[in-house]
């Protein structure tokens, strides 16, 4: 595991904090998408087929500085939409880590070049750029739907990390994936050198194009476990290795929707940033007036029926790392060892 | 037409009554990623985005952005006709399995221009 021990710290004392307080439910990371414009059109992404008068709009940095505020969550990841077409991202970013908050930029890299050589960011321990990585070359360039983009997400990354900024990948994996190219993938991503990866496997979003490549639970398993079998030291994950383990079928768990909120330009997103059934005025509406027992595998709800995501169950690992003994000596134990 | 979740709705204007309830026709709006035309009671019309609806509450509303973009717009159920179809349905035609058709006829000298993206 990756994650820097002032980053590990703050997020363990506010887990804790929150358990002493004894709040039933809380978040851990806010997913805030200040917009929904971006310059791909991936195939497994739902997020951004809205009518054009939706898709010009964007939020203020008002506007999302209240909803972090609000949430209290220790960490922000900022998806979309790609969030380098926020015309104000350089001024949200610097706001978010005046507040320590750990903010996670998810880009797809494509303008990351330009924006660090116009000065827009400036280096922070609470800044990560995350660069969607969806494999090798070939697979990536397939997974969103152009050809160069690898190639441009890898300059990027480079130059990022030439500036001395914190940059992981985040990969969505989905049908077909190759556990053989996926390891040579993880070597290719730690000789470019990133902090860490995070791995997901992909929802099945009602309105994303590709509805024939999302896994299900059984083929998850078997996936992942092949991938991360006997996994190599360099290799660095940024992300729970007791979410690892779930993803590998060591482990089960419930869904924990309240744990990554999402706040746009239509409010609090009801259950889920996958989940689309509604949006609330505020975050306290969305906690306290969400059905949530409608929702997650024990629910029977068939849209949760197969989710694995990282939204729903890193939270879950996370809240197990910090409040069982024996959750916080698995997470020691695989950190250690290096093996999931 | 509803039962066939693979066609789009675009074009569709329903007739609420006692084979379709506006609950239907509502959350149907709902799950539209297109522009839709909110007809109410009183004859007026607004189209725009229907991005929200709750009918879990005392007295249930949807919330729409305008065309322009303006809003959001809260309007009661209670003074809902119906609604109609009539943008774009966004996500239809963006299939991924027509984007690799359209790279394996670029990959065998097709007329596909490079990077084009799902239409």
């Amino acid at each position: 595991m990756s994650v820097p021990v002032s980053q590990m710290w703050a997020v363990a004392s506010y887990v804790v904090k929150q358990r002493l307080g004894g709040r039933r439910r809380y978040p851990l990371v806010l997913m805030l998408e200040p917009l929904f414009r971006c310059n791909l059109a991936c195939a497994g992404c739902g997020k951004i087929q809205y009518p054009a008068q939706i898709l010009r709009k964007h939020l203020t940095v008002e506007a999302c500085l209240r909803a972090v505020e609000e949430c209290g969550a220790p960490i922000v990841s900022i998806p979309g939409g790609e969030p380098l077409m926020y015309p104000d991202i350089g001024r949200l970013v610097e706001e978010l880590t005046a507040r320590k908050k750990y903010v996670y930029l998810c880009t797809n890299a494509i303008l990351l070049r330009e924006k660090l050589e116009a000065g827009v960011f400036k280096p922070s321990k609470y800044l990560t750029f995350s660069v969607h990585m969806d494999g090798l070359r070939e697979e990536h360039d397939e997974s969103v739907c152009r050809e160069g983009v690898y190639d441009e997400a890898a300059e990027g990354i480079q130059e990022a990390l030439r500036r001395g900024f914190r940059v992981t990948t985040n990969t969505t994996l989905f049908e077909g994936a190759s556990p053989l190219r996926m390891r040579e993938f993880f070597d290719a991503m730690m000789d470019l050198g990133v902090e860490g990866m995070t791995l997901s496997p992909g929802y099945s979003y009602s309105k994303a194009p590709d509805q024939d490549h999302f896994l299900p639970t059984r083929k998850t398993q078997e996936l992942f476990s092949r991938m991360l079998a006997n996994p190599k030291r360099r290799w660095k994950f940024n992300q729970s290795p007791l979410f690892l383990q779930f993803l590998m079928g060591k482990r089960d768990y419930e869904c924990t929707p309240w744990g990554n909120p999402t706040f746009n330009m239509f409010g609090w997103q009801r259950p889920c940033y996958l989940l689309q059934e509604g949006y609330a005025e505020s975050f306290q509406d969305l906690i306290e007036n969400t059905r949530w027992e409608r929702y997650g595998k024990k629910s029977g709800n068939p849209k949760c029926r197969d989710c694995m995501v990282h939204c729903g169950f890193e939270a879950t690992a996370v809240h197990e790392t910090f409040t069982s003994w024996k959750g916080f000596r698995d997470t020691v134990v695989a950190t250690v060892t290096g093996k999931p | 037409m509803i039962e066939g979740s693979e066609k789009s709705l675009q074009g569709w204007e329903p007739e609420v009554g006692s084979d379709l309830s506006l609950e239907q026709v509502i959350d149907l709006a709902f799950d539209y990623r297109g522009n839709t035309t909110v007809v109410k009671t009183d004859g007026t019309e607004l189209s725009g985005y229907l991005f929200n609806r709750n009918p879990d509450v005392p007295q249930p509303f949807i919330q729409i952005f305008d065309a322009s973009g303006a809003g959001p717009f809260t309007i009661p159920y209670s003074e809902i006709r119906t609604i109609k179809f009539t943008g774009r349905d966004t996500a239809a035609g963006n299939s991924y399995a027509a984007w690799r058709k359209r790279r394996e006829e670029e990959k065998t000298g097709g007329a596909t221009p490079s990077g084009e993206l799902p239409a």
